[in-house]
Formats: C-alpha cells, sequence, structure tokens
C-alpha cells in the first residue's frame, strides 16, 4: 500500500496546462482509449474509501508513456439513484483539476488526461494516492455521497472491456434524458439563482425546457433540490395544466408572482408572445420578433454583427435581461432548441426564420430537416428586405401562414398589405401585362418580391376597382 | 398578422405620447399589434431600425452633476463603516501667516482646526492636485483634438453601447460627438474650484466633510480621467475594447541605436504622435525610432489600430516602443540609448534638462504645464529650431504646438545622433573610471539610509571591488533612479552610472512585447462575466494600477498579476505597472501578456491603457451594474456605488504610487465602493478607510427586499489598506474580494483562495476565516473536514454532523435572493 501523500488540491489549479515537458503519463485523448463513469450502487455493494487498480500503477510507468485508462465511480448513499449518475460524473473534471499536476479534460469517452512530472517529484507512486483525496473532495462537495469507491483501469483489455459497459451505461441514460418529457413528471424545479442581481427573475426548468443560462437540465434542478432542500433550486408540483400547448400551469404562475415579489402572475413556458418566461440576463441566445415577417429570429452571444432587424446582440440583450418579462424578446438555452417542445404554441420551428450561422450549425440536429435550409443566417439576409426575399424564395411557412406542428392549429395568417397603393397596383397590372395573364408565382415572387396571399389581395383590389376582371 | 408597424418603446413620457397619437389613427394600431413594455425606444418600422438611441431610455437619476454636497450622505455610509485613520506627516499647519501652528495633544491651530481637520484639508489638497491633472489633461486634448482633426462622432463600436458610463452616471448625459464633452469638462471645473475653495483657511473645518470633498475630488478625477480616453481613442482611433489588441515592442533594448532614438516622455500624447505621424508620412522609420517614456508611451501604441476612419496614418502604434515606466527614467537616461528628448506633461522628473544637458540630449517641452525654463519657440520656422539644437547652441526649447514639436523632435533626434556620438562615448563610464570610483568607496553606508529599497550600495561595490558584478545587476531593478544616494555620497560617486556599467549587457538585451492598451471593457464581456463576478464564481477583478516606484515594486507587480490570474481572477492592469510587469518572461520566453489572453474573462489578464484608462475599470464595475442587472445609471452614482460595493468583487492594487494622481485615483475608486490596497510608502498619502470587523453594528445593512435590517460579515473589510509586503497585500485583496451578495459556490471559491494564499505564503490559515462563513457549502473544498472541526470546538458552532449543516454559529444564514443595500431609497415597494 502507498503511503498517503498531500496534494496541492485547490480551484486554481483548474484549468492548468501540462505541456510535453513536464508530461509523465498521458491518458486517453487521441492516442487511447479512455472512459469515466459513476454508478449508483446499493450501500451494501461499496466498501467506501477504497481505491483498486487493475492494471499497471502509476509508479510502474515510464516518463512519456501515452496509455488507455478507465474510471469507475461506485456511489451510495440514502438519496443516491440512477438519475444522478451523470450530475456526478459530470463534477469529475473540475474536482479531478483542482489536483496540481493533473490535466482533465472533455468527458464521458471523450477523456484526455495528463499527469505532470511533478507528481512524481512529489513522490506518488500509485493511482490509490490521488484518487483518494478524490472520493474526499467528491464527498464534501456533495453531501449526499455516503459511500464512494474507485475502480481504476489501466490494463488495455480491461479498459476496452469495461469501456464497452460503459457505453452501454451511456447509452441508456440519453435514451432516458431523450425520452423524458413534461408530461412524464409530476414536479418541475425553480431556480432563483440569479436574483442576486436580477430580483424578480423566476426560472421554471421542466425535463422539456432547459434553463435559458444552459447550467441547468430537468436533472440539475432536481438533484440540487434534493441535496439542498434549502438552495437555490426548488421543487414545482406541477398539478394540471391551465393550457398545455403554451406550457401554462397553475403552479407556475403561483411560484412566479409569490417569487416576483408580486412582479408577475402569469409566466408561460413554451410562447414567445402572452406572459413569456422571465430572462435574467444570463441566457445563452436571444430570439426576437420580427412583426414585418412575423417570424422570430435568434442570435448566440458570439454573434457579433446586427441581427436583419437591425439590432446587435448587446442591444437586445440589454433590453431583455433583469429579470423581466418582455414580450418580443426571449432569453433561450442552447439546450432548448432541441425540445420538442421548443415555442410550440407560436408554430415552433415553423417559426423561426433566421439564426446567426454559428448557432444554426450547433444546434443542426435539433432542428427539423425540412425547416433547416428555410431559416435564414447572416449568410443569406442582414436586414429586413434580404430576409423577406429569402423567405419568399425557399416558401418558408410564415409567407402563407404557419399551422402549429403541435396541433395543427393555423396560428397566423401569412403575408398581408394593410394599404394598398396606387404604386403595388402598377406594378402588378405591368407584371401581368408583361406576362400575358399567365401567372407564375415564382416569378411573382422574384420580380414583385410579394407572396401569392399579397399578389392576390392586390388582384382583388384591382378587381374591387374594376381594372381587373 | 400581417405587415405593419410596431413601436416598441419604454419611457413614460413618449410612451403616453405614441399611445396618444395610435388613439387619434386607429389605422396606426392594427389589430393584433402589440406594444413591448419596459422596452427601450426602439421604433421598429417596415424594413429599417428608423430610430434607436435618439433618445436616453432611462429617466434621469436623481443626481445629474451632484455638487460638493449633493452625495455626501453616501460618503458619509462610506466613512461610517470605514473609518479613517490618519498618519500625519507634519504636527503642524503652515498654511497661513498664523502659524506655524503646534496641533500635537489635542491643540488647535490660530484658526481653529485641529489635526484631524488638518490631515483632512492636506489630504484633499493632495487628491485635488491628482484631479486637476487629469482634468487639465483632458482640457487639453478637448481644444487640441477639435482643433487639429475637427469635431467626431462618438462612437466605441457595435459592441460597447454604454459608451461613457462615468459620464453618463455623474452627469447623467451622453455625449455624441467629441464636442458634447465640453459640457462634461466644464462641470469638473466647477467642481474643481469649489472645492479648492474649501481648503482656504476659514472655511472648511471638520475632517469627514473634508474627506467627503476628497472622494467628490476622487469622482472628478475619474471622469476627468474617462473625457481623456474617450477624446483620444476616438481621435487617435486607438482600440475599443480589442481582447487581441497587437503585441508592441517595450524595453531599452528594443530601441535600435543605429537609428536617431526619440524619446516621448509624459502622458499627454499630442506631440508625440505628431512625431510618429511626422515620421510616417516623411517616411523616416529607416532613420528613426521613437521610444515612449510613462503613460505617453502605452498611448503611443494605441494609435489607429482598429482602422476606422481616421485622419492619421493607419495602424501607426506599433511603430512605436515603449522604453519603459516613469520610475526607470533616470536609469533610461543615463543608459546612452537615446538621442532626442520631447517632455509632455504629468510625471516628469524636474531635473530632465539637466539630465540631458550633461548628455548632450536636445529637450522639447510641448506642454504650457512643463516648460522647465526653455525660451518659447512656437513661432519659429522649425528649420531654425533643429539647427540651434542640433548644434547644441541651446540645450533644450519649449514648442507649444505639437505639429512642430513632432517635426523637431524627428528632424532633431536624426540629425543630431552623428553629432552627440562623441559626447554619448564620454558620458558613459570606462572600465578604468568604474574602478576609480569604486576605490573611492568608504564604506560610510550613507547611501543605505537615504536609499527608498535600503539597496546596500556599500557592499555593492565592495563585491565590485572583487570583480562580483552580481549585486548590481540582481539589484538594478529594485532600485528606483531617485539619485538620493547621488546627492548624499560624501564621495561624489555617481553611483546611477556605476549602475549603468554593470548592466549594459542587460540593457541591450532588454527586449519584450507588451499588448497595447485595450481601452474599455466591452459589453459583450460584462454579459459574459457579469453573473459569475456578482455569484462570486469568477473570484474578483483584480486591478493593478499607478506607478511601480517603490522597493521591488517591478518585479513584484509581475508576481501579483501572475498569482492572480493564475488563480482565476479577472486581472486588468493600466500605466507603468503594465509596463514593468512586461519585463519578466517565463521559461518559454513568454511575457505575461504572451501567456495568457487578453479579456475581460477569469484567467485573463488586460492591458487597459495608460493611467486615464483607469477610468474604464470605473466604467467596468458600472457596466455590471447597468447592463447585467439593470440598474439606471444615469444620474445615479450613488446607487450605482451601492450597488458596486454590495455585489461587485473587485480591488485595486497601486504598489509604489507616488504622484498625487495615484491619491485621487484611489480615492474615486472607493467612492464607487472599490477598495484599495497600497505600498507602505502610501501613508505619505497619510489617510486609510479601515472597516474594524469587531464592531457589529458598523456591519449593519438594508435587505432591500422589505427594508429590513440584516448584520453582514465585514466584506469588504477595507477600502484603504496599506500592506507592508507583497504578500500581504496579495492575501487582503483576496479578502476584499469578498461580497455580501457572493452565492455559496462564489464564497467558497472566494474562500479558498484566501487560504491558499495565507497557506502558500503564511504557512497557516487566516485568523479569520471563520467569519466569513455562512453555511457549510462555503467552506473550501479542500479544508472543510478540518474547518468544521475547528468551527465546533474552537468557536463553539453547533453542527449536525449527519446532516452536515450549521445548526448555529454563523453570522447570517446563506440566502441567494438577500439583495442588501445601504440607501433606504432603494427598499422594494411590494406591488
Amino acid at each position: 500500500m502507498a503511503e498517503e501523500i498531500k496534494l496541492d488540491i485547490s480551484p486554481m489549479y483548474e484549468g492548468e496546462r501540462i505541456r510535453k515537458g513536464d508530461l509523465w503519463v498521458e491518458l486517453g485523448g487521441p492516442k487511447a482509449d479512455g472512459f469515466e463513469l459513476s454508478l449508483a450502487t446499493p450501500m451494501d455493494q461499496i466498501e467506501d474509501g477504497k481505491v483498486t487498480v487493475v492494471g499497471p500503477d502509476l509508479g510502474e510507468t515510464a516518463e512519456g508513456t501515452t496509455m488507455p485508462f478507465g474510471m469507475v465511480f461506485k456511489v451510495g448513499g440514502e438519496k443516491i439513484e440512477k438519475d444522478l449518475e451523470s450530475i456526478i460524473e459530470r463534477r469529475n473534471h473540475a474536482l479531478l483539476s483542482y489536483i496540481s499536476g493533473l490535466m482533465h479534460l472533455n468527458q464521458r469517452y471523450d477523456i484526455w488526461m495528463r499527469i505532470g512530472t511533478n507528481l512524481k517529484k512529489k513522490g506518488v507512486t500509485s493511482w490509490t494516492q490521488i484518487y483518494k483525496p478524490v472520493i474526499d473532495l467528491y464527498k464534501a462537495e456533495m453531501p449526499f455521497i455516503e459511500k464512494m469507491e474507485i475502480t481504476i483501469y489501466t490494463d488495455p483489455a480491461e479498459v476496452k472491456k469495461q469501456l464497452a459497459n460503459a457505453m452501454a451505461v451511456y447509452a441508456a441514460r440519453d435514451e432516458r434524458a431523450k425520452g423524458l418529457h413534461d408530461e412524464d413528471v409530476d414536479v418541475f424545479y425553480g431556480c432563483t439563482l440569479c436574483q442576486a442581481f436580477a430580483p424578480t427573475s423566476a426560472c421554471v426548468v421542466t425535463p422539456d425546457r432547459p434553463s435559458l443560462c444552459g447550467a441547468i437540465t430537468w436533472f440539475d434542478g432536481r438533484a440540487a433540490a434534493k441535496v439542498d432542500p434549502e438552495g437555490p433550486q426548488f421543487p414545482i408540483e406541477k398539478g394540471t395544466a391551465i393550457d398545455a400547448i403554451a406550457g401554462e400551469y397553475e403552479a407556475i404562475n403561483q411560484m412566479a408572482e409569490q417569487r416576483s415579489g408580486g412582479e408577475y402572475s402569469v409566466m408561460k413556458l413554451y410562447t414567445f408572445f402572452d406572459a413569456p418566461h422571465t430572462s435574467c440576463g444570463c441566457f445563452e441566445t436571444i430570439g426576437f420578433y420580427m412583426p414585418e415577417v412575423d417570424g422570430i429570429g435568434i442570435a448566440d452571444r458570439d454573434f457579433k454583427g446586427a441581427a436583419p432587424n437591425g439590432l446587435p446582440f448587446s442591444t437586445m440583450a440589454g433590453q431583455t435581461g433583469g429579470g423581466k418579462q418582455v414580450v418580443g424578446f426571449l432569453g433561450m438555452g442552447v439546450l432548448y432548441y432541441f425540445s420538442p417542445k421548443f415555442l410550440q404554441a407560436d408554430g415552433g420551428w415553423d417559426r423561426i426564420v433566421w439564426m446567426s450561422k454559428g448557432l444554426k450549425e450547433r444546434v443542426k440536429a435539433g432542428i427539423p430537416e425540412a425547416m433547416f435550409p428555410k431559416i435564414a443566417t447572416e449568410a443569406d439576409a442582414t436586414d429586413i428586405e434580404s430576409l423577406k426575399k429569402f423567405l419568399l424564395k425557399v416558401d418558408h411557412p410564415v409567407v402563407n401562414g404557419v399551422s402549429r406542428p403541435v396541433d395543427g392549429a393555423k396560428i397566423t395568417e401569412g403575408w398581408k398589405f394593410e394599404d394598398i397603393d396606387d404604386d403595388m397596383k402598377e406594378k402588378v397590372i405591368a407584371f401581368i401585362e408583361a406576362t400575358g395573364g399567365d401567372i407564375d408565382t415564382e416569378a411573382v415572387k422574384a420580380k414583385l418580391g410579394m407572396s401569392e396571399g399579397q399578389f392576390m389581395q392586390v388582384v382583388e383590389a384591382l378587381q374591387a376597382d374594376g381594372v381587373l376582371e | 398578422m400581417g405587415i405593419r408597424k410596431c413601436f416598441i418603446y419604454f419611457q413614460p413620457t413618449q410612451a403616453a405620447y405614441i399611445k396618444e397619437e395610435e388613439a387619434k389613427n386607429s389605422m396606426a394600431t392594427p389589430e393584433g399589434s402589440f406594444s413591448v413594455e419596459d422596452m427601450k425606444n426602439v421604433q421598429i418600422n417596415i424594413g429599417a431600425v428608423v430610430k434607436e438611441e435618439e433618445e436616453w431610455d432611462q429617466p434621469m437619476g436623481p443626481f445629474p452633476k451632484p455638487q460638493v454636497a449633493t452625495l455626501r450622505n453616501w460618503d458619509y455610509t462610506i466613512m461610517n463603516r470605514y473609518h479613517i485613520m490618519y498618519c500625519p506627516a507634519d504636527d503642524t499647519c503652515t498654511l497661513c501667516t498664523y502659524g506655524p501652528c503646534d496641533l500635537t495633544g489635542n491643540q488647535k491651530g490660530a484658526c481653529g482646526i485641529d489635526i484631524a481637520g488638518t490631515c483632512g484639508k492636506i489630504v484633499l489638497i493632495a487628491v485635488l492636485m491628482g484631479t486637476c491633472a487629469h482634468t487639465a489633461h483632458g482640457r487639453h486634448l478637448y481644444h487640441w483634438c477639435l482643433d487639429r482633426f475637427g469635431d467626431m462622432k462618438f462612437d466605441m463600436g457595435d459592441e460597447i453601447l454604454v459608451d461613457a458610463p462615468l459620464t453618463q452616471t455623474i452627469l447623467g448625459i451622453k455625449p455624441k460627438s467629441l464636442k458634447d464633452y465640453g459640457e462634461a469638462l466644464e462641470y469638473c471645473e466647477e467642481e474643481i474650484v469649489q472645492l479648492l475653495a474649501a481648503t482656504h483657511s476659514g472655511q472648511e473645518g471638520w475632517y469627514q466633510d473634508f474627506e467627503s470633498k476628497a472622494l467628490h475630488s476622487g469622482m472628478i478625477d475619474s471622469l476627468g480621467k474617462e473625457i481623456c480616453d474617450m477624446l483620444q481613442t476616438v481621435a487617435y482611433d486607438m482600440p475599443r475594447g480589442e481582447a487581441d489588441a497587437p503585441l508592441v515592442e517595450i524595453g531599452l533594448g528594443t530601441l535600435d541605436q543605429n537609428k536617431g532614438v526619440l524619446i516621448a516622455y509624459g502622458h499627454n500624447l499630442a506631440a508625440g504622435a505628431e512625431a510618429m505621424i511626422y515620421a510616417e508620412n516623411q517616411n523616416l522609420w529607416e532613420k528613426v525610432d521613437i521610444g515612449g517614456v510613462c503613460c505617453t508611451a502605452i498611448d503611443l501604441t494605441r494609435i489607429t489600430e482598429t482602422g476606422r476612419d481616421s485622419k492619421i496614418p493607419k495602424n501607426l502604434g506599433p511603430k512605436a516602443k515603449v522604453a519603459g515606466a516613469m520610475g526607470w527614467w533616470r536609469k533610461m537616461v543615463r543608459s546612452g540609448v537615446m538621442d532626442a528628448v520631447m517632455v509632455d506633461e504629468q510625471c516628469v522628473y524636474c531635473d530632465v534638462l539637466e539630465d540631458c544637458q550633461k548628455r548632450h540630449i536636445p529637450v522639447i517641452a510641448t506642454n504650457d504645464k512643463i516648460m522647465l525654463g526653455l525660451p518659447d519657440r512656437t513661432n519659429d520656422p522649425a528649420d531654425q529650431i533643429v539647427e540651434d539644437l542640433v548644434s547644441f547652441k541651446m540645450p533644450g526649447v519649449a514648442i507649444l504646438d505639437p505639429v512642430k514639436a513632432g517635426e523637431v523632435g524627428i528632424r532633431t533626434a536624426i540629425a543630431v545622433k552623428p553629432k552627440r556620438a562623441q559626447y554619448k562615448q564620454e558620458s558613459l563610464l570606462t572600465e578604468a573610471q568604474f574602478k576609480e570610483y569604486l576605490e573611492k568607496c568608504t564604506g560610510c553606508n550613507q547611501c543605505a539610509f537615504v536609499c527608498p529599497p535600503h539597496t546596500s550600495i556599500s557592499m555593492m561595490i565592495a563585491e565590485a571591488k572583487k570583480g562580483n558584478l552580481e549585486p548590481f545587476s540582481s539589484s538594478y531593478e529594485t532600485c528606483v533612479g531617485c539619485a538620493r544616494c547621488e546627492v548624499t555620497c560624501p564621495q561624489e560617486i555617481p553611483i546611477l552610472a556605476l549602475y549603468e556599467y554593470a548592466n549594459r549587457e542587460y540593457i541591450k538585451n532588454a527586449k519584450f512585447k507588451m499588448r497595447a492598451g485595450r481601452g474599455p471593457v466591452r459589453d459583450t464581456e460584462i454579459r459574459k462575466v457579469g453573473a459569475p463576478i456578482v455569484l462570486g464564481t469568477i473570484p474578483g477583478v483584480i486591478a493593478i494600477i499607478g506607478c511601480s516606484n517603490y522597493p521591488k515594486g517591478t518585479k513584484e507587480c509581475y508576481d501579483i498579476a501572475k498569482e492572480f490570474v493564475d488563480r482565476g481572477y479577472i486581472v486588468v492592469a493600466t500605466g507603468c505597472m503594465a509596463m514593468d510587469m512586461s519585463l519578466y518572461k517565463d521559461e518559454e520566453g513568454k511575457t505575461i501578456w504572451e501567456q495568457y489572453g487578453g479579456a475581460f474573462d477569469g484567467r485573463n489578464i488586460c492591458n487597459i491603457g495608460s493611467c486615464v484608462a483607469n477610468a474604464h475599470i470605473h466604467g467596468a464595475a458600472i457596466k455590471v451594474a447597468t447592463i447585467f442587472a439593470h440598474r439606471n445609471h444615469r444620474a445615479n452614482y450613488d446607487d450605482i456605488a451601492d450597488y458596486i460595493l454590495s455585489k461587485v468583487g473587485a480591488c485595486g492594487v497601486a504598489w509604489g504610487a507616488f504622484s498625487q494622481k495615484a491619491a485621487s485615483i484611489a480615492t474615486g475608486f472607493n467612492r464607487l465602493g472599490v477598495p484599495a490596497v497600497v505600498q507602505p510608502h502610501s501613508v505619505i498619502y497619510r489617510r486609510t478607510f479601515m472597516g474594524r470587523a469587531d464592531k457589529p453594528e458598523d456591519w449593519q445593512v438594508i435587505d432591500a427586499r422589505d427594508g429590513s435590517m440584516q448584520q453582514i460579515e465585514p466584506a469588504p473589510e477595507a477600502m484603504l489598506y496599506i500592506a507592508e509586503t507583497k504578500e500581504e497585500a496579495m492575501l487582503e485583496m483576496a479578502k476584499l474580494c469578498f461580497r455580501p451578495s457572493d452565492n455559496a459556490m462564489g464564497r467558497g471559491i472566494k474562500l479558498t483562495h484566501y487560504c491558499d494564499i495565507s497557506m502558500k505564503y503564511f504557512g497557516k490559515l487566516p485568523d479569520d476565516w471563520h467569519i466569513f462563513v455562512r453555511d457549510v457549502k462555503d467552506l473550501p473544498l479542500a479544508y472543510q473536514a478540518d474547518m468544521m472541526k475547528e468551527l465546533e470546538e474552537k468557536h463553539g458552532w453547533k453542527i449536525d454532523w449527519k446532516a452536515k449543516k450549521f445548526i448555529s454559529g454563523p453570522l447570517r444564514p446563506a440566502d441567494v435572493s438577500f439583495d442588501p443595500t445601504n440607501i433606504p431609497r432603494k427598499i422594494r415597494a411590494k406591488k
């Protein structure tokens, strides 16, 4: 048994890079297999504090070696259940990184670790000496972990075998997370973490609506509320919906009223327009309604230019934060773009007309295949005029009216002129004369910049005038 | 819904107007359109944003253009918590003919003033001196820029909308062009006159009111700096918050000795910039190098780097070099690297002419604040002036037209170089001379007594006699160049010249990189770091500002920066400290600017700019409150300062501050709720603001949610703290980043750094860590188990061990929604 060695452990080492010259051993990464796995385990099957090494130990490893590596953390406790596994596993990056001389990147089967020669100089010879303090760190940070046991795999064959097991576990977890919807749970979670700076902010996190800051999923909310009942995350008994499509719940309204100090009494989850969710200021992306095209655009923080409405992210964000309900603008988290309930009351993806390019690529998997080419980016449209042209060209649903996919209800009528002036009439007459009355809708769009509906409006007006028959 | 007009508005008056208009014409509000509540006055029309930010969405706050007593309540809030402690340099008052009055033992002066009042008066005068220097600098730039370039649109770029945070917060106005800053300058000047009047005999007598006035002056100082930097940023197209501003060359070794070397020394870039423009337009860079000293150096390297429209050549900044910080001046002039010198204003040694004349280095005074007894040649032809300087007919001239001064500077540097070659040679010690001087030393040690860093000069000479020059090398940067040793030496040994001789190799190889001053912090950066700063998960903003002119200040400012940037703090630097920390490289040969990113973010380090760019650090704090937390900042200074004091973990350090500007800078930070740590010599400023952790009554704040009073931990514990060593400074700075609004994770991280620094440098935990603990989750992970034991055993806290919770003990419970304030009008009215 290797003797205990006092390691330097502090958050200041998070982000520490171990360079080639200081490398003792490299684990996983681009050149070798690697994984990390946390498993909720019955208390009687855990030997608390034990670290087992399967394969050659650290002291037997030559400087500069790259090797396969796996770690399995068995965790147990009264409050521990399967859904907490990924939450615990995700802390691995930070907690391991706190150790001076240890670099940890990525997660799950992607891990890439480096051990520095400074640990060798300190006299470290065994993985046990590194992972025993890790158990203490976990227990300190997550007091609900009552028992913890770690197995380290360095034997290549064993890593391969365990990695296959781990892949099955990840897949099952993802399946559950993806398959879990608002209907499947009785409890949502609220979060008032941001009230420190946005005093009327009151977030709701549900399986279908991850937080707008991107930091909290329903699973995270549940874990946090469980672990720390007095903390900033708290359960909301869902009850029955007042409006399931808009995501209005009596319990959420009550929570909003109470936590906002009476500022708001209604807050709906899946809409942009009527009593939308509050935006604290931490949102990863911002959605903005453009009345000229009756559609919604979305910009992310990294988008530097002006959106088609003429406003850069900073201006829109400046008007939206502070824990306010702002009709027409909404802060949203990146994960929300993968939700089946994404803005479902407003038509969901059928109502999205523009996205910043980087964001569109990032959330590609969440966008329905048919809609993907119909959503403009800054490469297609930089102002309302060019956006209109683009939308006409691709036959975007907003042009002729959106029937929202969730229930088939037609919620917008499509583009209509309010006033039809003589200029429009003359253009249409000229167009009809030029084409000899044989109207091609594509040509209408391209030459007149009008939707079919708008064209027909002008035609009807001309008929009313008696110019056309 | 169809295509229609949509009004989005915010300001109640405008909203009412629009509603009225809509009512008049119901066609304007077709069915289904909406008005967006709480929006800024953005009117979106078909196809284009017709009108954006024409008017300001924020209503005018309560205190536009605050006068001397307007924010007095806020000052007393600060002073009642952070008690004034004076260290008088003098027990008498000698300011009027009744005096000198002995004020010891509670005696009063002839006018009735007591020692505290006198100290307060001197503090106010010192702060005013600094404030005047910055404001006058702004006034000069205002006239100069408008004369030279005409009025220009005030534009900070797309990523900065809160573009003049101090001007907006203090005056309640939004300048739209450079000319609009005239109003801000007039305001500053009026306040300065009123404040200075209060120092006359028979005016203010109460020390706290002197200090309130000093705080007012500090605020005016911050505004004066903002005016300066905004004017020059626009007029000279300097970076507007680019995290990747260019790396520029710094160090005496970068000045090409095959060219004429012109030094621009001071704080006002006008003449130095003209020299650069002249060199560029005349295609003279093959023949001349320009090196800056003190803040002019930083500003010259910022010129025309963004490629916006400007009336001067593009990308000019990186063509200038930074010779170094002000503390290196006397070492520089003795090193033989320069051929001509232009001085402008502030922080210029009074004997600059004497030092240059001895070495046949022509001097051009370019600003009426420093004329050095030189003839005013502003109206003479350049040819004639150059001829007079190059022939050494006169040692220097004053030229108050920056364009002419720039031309004369460049032409003189080039032409005089060959002519002074022999004098240059003579001004440098030969080996024989060096040895001769060494022999003259009697080892009396009088030099060591007057040396601010107490360098053992006699010992160094004794070692040099044995052929060991190492002590002369290793203490070269410690030397602040004050030359008091030379003045004292009974043997008249030119000690600084000995230093020069012993460090020729170092000077030749002193080549480093510095990130050019990037200017303001962007709104987009604030949006990213606002929440982590307020919650505490970015442990703090460390501002390393001012001069590093005292013992080891040079290396120590690098050490301090590195410690905090490594720990994930946001580190910002300005002025001479930014220059001095560039003089060190890591094992890979990288300076601190090459080791880390330049964003306003954790684990990054920004060179904000020169001294006047300090205003952007105030600006960043204001932006956290206004952009991130939606506090209205317009004419609302005390509200914003209150927010910063309670919620924005930031701390400044001035490690070796020397001028009165440092006093005004620190006092300006204090009024905004940002504490500062200074180096021991700063007791010369006579006053500290120290909190008393042992007095619970000093740490009562209002919970804005319901108006109840709440006891808080002493956070931040001091406003102006004097630390004796860099280790003590770092420990204190980590502590001064605590804020009552830290959440558990944030407090845990801040406590971790506080404890880690203490363990690293003092080998023990700090004595007072426990008073900052509100919840088990606040405890640093690495120390949690031991700390809980200590809390139970030593401090008598009751702990539920199974649940890992405190039953009793902490000053107050952790509460994420806690909304601390010191201003009663911030209590939220229930709807």
